[in-house]
Parts: C-alpha cells; structure tokens; sequence
C-alpha cells in the first residue's frame, strides 16, 4: 500500500487518473457507459477552463455554457454551412471563443462576486437567445444536423483523451508558473498584487481568455460527440453543473475536479434506479456537499489518510523525496 | 398609435413591472441583512406559482385561502433554508463566492423539484376575475392585470408600514445597517436573517401567483425572471426599497415597449444589454445618490 502511495506520488494524482481513463476503453465498457465516460472527459476541459478562471484567479462566472455553446456552433456552422474541414473547425472555433472571452473579460475589471456571475449568466443567456432565434444559421430550436467528425468512437475517445490530458498537465503546470502565481496574486488580494507588479487586467484578460479556448475546445468534441447540436444543451443549468464540478473538485485542484467532473457526470446515470426521483436526489447530493464544502476539504481527507497510515518518520523527508 | 393603446403598453408593463419588483425587493432584502445575492429568488418564485397551482387551480381552495396558503408555505421554507442552509454556511466563515455557489445548487436542486412535482409541461391559472378582457373607456385590459396592480399596491402599502413602525420591521433595517451594534442591542442575528429569508420568499411566492396568468409557469423559467430582477435591483440601486420598486417598473415597462415595437423575440436580449450596460457604468444605480438609505 505504501509502496503504492509512494508510487502515485511520484508520477502524480492527475496523470494516474489519465492512465486509468486510457485503460477503461480496453475493459470493453458498453455503448452507453462508454458514452458517459466521454461526456465526462468532455466536461474535463470546461473544469479545467474553470479551475483557471475560479480556482486559480477567483473570477466566478456563471457564462461557460455560454463559452461551450459559441464553441459548438462556431465549429457546427463552419463544417455544415461553410463546408470547412472539421480540423479547421477544430483550430477556429476554440479561436471564436477565445475572441468572445476576451471581450467577456473586460467587464471583470469592474464586477467582483455576484456583480460578475450576474454578467456571465447575462453572457450566457443572450448567446442561447441568439442560438435560438438565428434559424437559417443556426437550425434554431430544431438544431444544428449532421455535423462533420474530426473522428468517430474510440479514436474520438482517445483523440480527447490526449487533447484534456495535455490541457490538464498544462494548467498543473501553469499553477507553478509566472502566470500561475500573477493569477493567485489577484484572487488574493488585487491591489497588493498591482503594487507588486502584477498587472492586474493584462493578467485577469489572459485568464479569460484561457478559459474560454479551453471552454471553446470542449464544444467542439460536443458537436464531435453526437453530430447534432441544439440550444437546450447549453442552459443555465450546465454552467451551474460545470461550477459545482470545479466547487466539489476543491477548486483550484486539478486532479480534484477531474475526478469531480466524472463522478457528477455519472452520479445522475448511477441513480437511474429512482426513475423519477433521481435528479432530485442528484440535487440533494449537490446541495449537501456545497454545504460541508469545510468537511470535504482536502486536508481532511490527508490527515484521515496521514492517521491510517503513519508517515515514516523524518529520514525520508530530508532526501527531498517529499 | 393613439393614446389608448400607449397606456395599455403602460398597464402591461407596470404589471410585469410589479411582479419583477416583488422578486426584486426578496433579493435586495436578503442583500441588505446578509450581503449575499440570493440567486434562487427566481426559481423559488416559481415553485410559489406551482404551489398555488396545485392549491387553487387542482384542490380548489377559494382564491384568499390558497394566496395565503401558498405564501406562509413558501415563508416557511425560506425560513427553513435560512436556518438550515445559509445561515451555517455564513456562521462557518465560508468564502461568500462558496455561498453564492450553494444558491446556485439550491436553484439546481428547486427545479428539479419542481420538475418532479409538477412536470415540464407550462402551466397557468387565473385569478377570481377571470380571462374576459374588461372595457375601460377607450382601452381593453385583462382583468388579472387590474388585479395585480391592487395587491402589489397593498402589499407595499403594508410592507412599508412594516419596516417603519413594526419592532422587527426595525431590527431589519438596524442589522442591515450596522449589524454588530444591532447584535450588541439584543438583535438576535440568526433569527432576522432568518426572517429576512421568510419574507423574501415569501415576496417571491406572491410574484409567483401572480405572473402566473400572464406567463405560463415552467419548471426552469426562474432564471430569466431572477436575472430581470437583479436587473431591477440594480437599476433602483442596491438595498433600496423604493430603488427596487421603480427599478422594477423600469425594467417591466422596457420590455413591454421593446416587444411591442422592436421584436418580441430579442426582448430578453434587450433587457440583459441594459442589465450589463448599468453593470459597467452605473453598478450603483439610478437613485443611488438620493437614496443612500437602506431599507
């Protein structure tokens, strides 16, 4: 067991997580689950897109869904009724949405908190409007058919697979970075972190705008995921699912909200057995942990761990493999 | 367009006006007594619409009864969350964006609610007036309109009295004023923010009620009303009572011209610009030089 601890403490909780999820496929899982684990690893970029965003800059906002849907449909419009190749697609629309969450960000230099939840919920709304009432563009509430694939089945899988896995390495390695600890700065404390030399809106902009592509490069395996989009894909409703997933994953932690993303992904079809009542009980579930976030603290967790299994004592500590 | 039908694009817009208004003044009291900006006002809005529903329109209980019904119902759970939920959450220290995310798990959790109660499918009833449009002079208005506008009158005829003269009336606006020497004067805190929450959802249930004839209820409406309250809330200027009121009015009487003269279709739309453009420029609002008291 220790040697095990040892092991993943080497190569790390967030790579272990990806060779597992390259090792699932060859389980043989059933159509269905299998689908599920790619919604998951779909949902994996727009937790990291809000790890950047909320956990590492402590920007709150409500408008990802809005982000994955100009992702979707920018790839969408441009392979249906622009004929463009998908791999175009694929670079353009993470761009599109780069470009919608730069201009998102410029509201974040005046709006803290709930000012600025108000303005992404705003954002997202009139993108699903616009979605909705734009019919020759967009199929309006009919949605958007037969949309091109980059791949199909498990070379889709496993084109995502590295694709958030090197989105993941990339924000562990951006939270160690010049950039990583320019955006702690300004979640901590803005003013000190501008009278250090961090400047602030450059800085708050750059995490928009990470955010966004990655939010971006979602939609885009969305769109490759079923071939069909449609406004209703992209409510209110998947922004707040997306914030609990960051929330429960302990914000700023990467593996965290990987295995969160999974697991509140699954945790509806896990309930199936309550026909009826299981998005309530999903709910339920959701709300608790909100409330004794304090309970499911990480450190928690370690001391619960550091009490079952005592740590050798210091000789391994000063070899610097801690 | 002739005088008549301006002042029934005025009618219609006060009445969506009012209802906003009313959802309003819960989040602008919940703001003042706690600093949080309570996001599922607008979903516990419309589970007052379906309690109604069921109360009224399925059981068939009198009008008065099920109005009442529904609104001690909804004040109670509002009182339960508070003590159950929120309150903890604000004694336990935890960050106010932590806090923000739980009214956003509560949303989650209310529609789905909703949805399993009630089903997807939109939903009305009407009031004891009826549906038979009524002559007024030159003008044709529907009778619930009319309805609206006198209880929405009475009930901020009553909830002014409330906070001026009322003991607890007074405790809210001293905790929201300056909550330690509110709490170093006997204000038992937990319990008012406990009110506060009774009230605001109470508030919200009578909104509830009454936009129900006008917009079928459906189980995840709440969030575009909630957001055309903050809308209001932020016109009026945070925390004020009056503030939310015309904040509200403004908000209603836009999206009713704005439908009725540019496209119907973009009127939401129309109303989150205006909602982000007093975000950026004027995120203290109209009034918030003139009325700087809280209410």
């Amino acid at each position: 067991m220790a040697k095990l601890a040892a092991l993943l403490k080497h190569i790390g909780a967030t790579q272990a997580i990806f060779l597992v999820l390259l090792l699932i496929p060859l389980l043989g899982v059933p159509s269905y689950q299998f689908y599920i684990l790619e919604r998951g690893l779909q949902n994996v970029l727009v937790v990291l897109s809000l790890v950047i965003l909320l956990g590492y800059t402590g920007q709150l906002s409500l408008g990802q869904a809005g982000l994955v849907a100009v992702g979707a449909y920018t790839y969408g419009i441009l392979c249906v009724n622009f004929g463009l190749s998908p791999w175009l697609g694929l670079i353009a629309a993470p761009l599109a949405t780069g470009l919608v969450g730069l201009i998102l960000g410029f509201p974040s230099f005046k709006l803290t908190g709930p000012f600025l939840v108000v303005n992404t919920i705003a954002f997202s709304e009139i993108v699903r409007i616009l979605i909705l009432n734009n019919e020759k563009l967009t199929g309006g509430p009919f949605g958007l058919n037969r949309i091109p694939t980059i791949f199909d089945g498990l070379k889709l899988y496993y084109f995502m697979l590295v694709v958030a896995f090197l989105a993941a390495i990339g924000t562990l390695r951006l939270s160690r970075s010049y950039i990583g600890l320019a955006f702690k700065a300004i979640r901590e404390d803005e003013i000190a972190a501008e009278s250090m030399g961090v400047h602030v809106r450059n800085f708050k902009l750059l995490a928009f705008i990470i955010s966004a592509v990655l939010a971006g490069i979602s939609g885009v395996f969305f769109a490759n995921m079923s071939g069909y989009l449609n406004p209703d894909s992209f409510t209110f409703n998947e922004s707040s699912t997306y914030l609990l997933m960051v929330v429960l994953g302990g914000m700023s932690n990467v593996g965290g909200g990987i295995l969160s993303s999974f697991a509140v992904t699954s945790l509806p079809e896990a309930l199936r057995f309550m026909v009826r009542s299981r998005m309530v009980v999903y709910s339920i579930i959701l709300l608790l942990m909100v409330r004794y976030t304090k309970v499911l603290e990480i450190e928690n967790f370690k001391r619960i761990i550091r009490r079952l299994w005592p740590t050798p004592p210091a000789a391994d500590r000063d070899k610097g493999n801690v | 367009m002739g005088f008549d039908t301006v002042l029934q694009i005025l009618i219609q817009g006060l009445n969506m006006g009012l209802i906003y208004a009313l959802a309003a003044l819960g989040i602008s009291l919940i703001w003042n007594a706690t600093g949080l900006f309570n996001f599922a006002q607008g979903d516990l809005l419309t589970m007052g619409g379906f309690v109604m529903l069921s109360m009224f329109a399925k059981w068939a209980l009198p009008y008065p009864l099920a109005f009442v019904l529904t609104v001690v119902v909804m004040g109670l759970l509002g009182y339960l969350l508070s003590q159950g939920f929120f309150y903890p959450m604000f004694s336990q220290g935890l960050h106010p964006d932590i806090i923000i995310i739980g009214t956003i798990a509560l949303i989650v959790l209310v529609q789905n609610g909703i949805l399993l109660l009630w089903g997807p499918h939109p939903q009305r009833f009407s009031t004891p007036l009826g549906d038979h449009p009524v002559h007024l002079g030159q003008i044709i208005v529907m009778p619930y309109y009319l309805w609206n506008i006198a209880i929405v009158v009475v009930l901020v005829i009553v909830l002014q009295m409330f906070f001026k003269k009322s003991m607890i009336g007074i405790a809210m606006r001293a905790v929201a004023q300056r909550p330690v020497a509110a709490a170093l004067m006997g204000v038992r805190t937990n319990q008012l923010v406990a009110l506060t929450f009774l009230l605001a959802t109470g508030l919200a249930a009578v909104a509830g009620i009454l936009i129900a004839p006008i917009i079928p209820l459906t189980p995840e409406m709440g969030s575009i009303v909630a957001l055309k309250a903050f809308a209001a809330v932020l016109i009026g200027g945070l925390g004020s009572f009056a503030g939310a009121l015309i904040g509200g009015i403004v908000i209603g009487v836009a999206e009713v011209v704005f439908a009725t003269l540019v496209v119907p279709t973009y009127k939401d739309v129309f109303i989150f610009l205006i909602l982000i453009a007093f975000l950026l420029f004027r995120p203290r609002g109209i009034f918030s030089s003139e009325i700087s008291e809280k209410v």
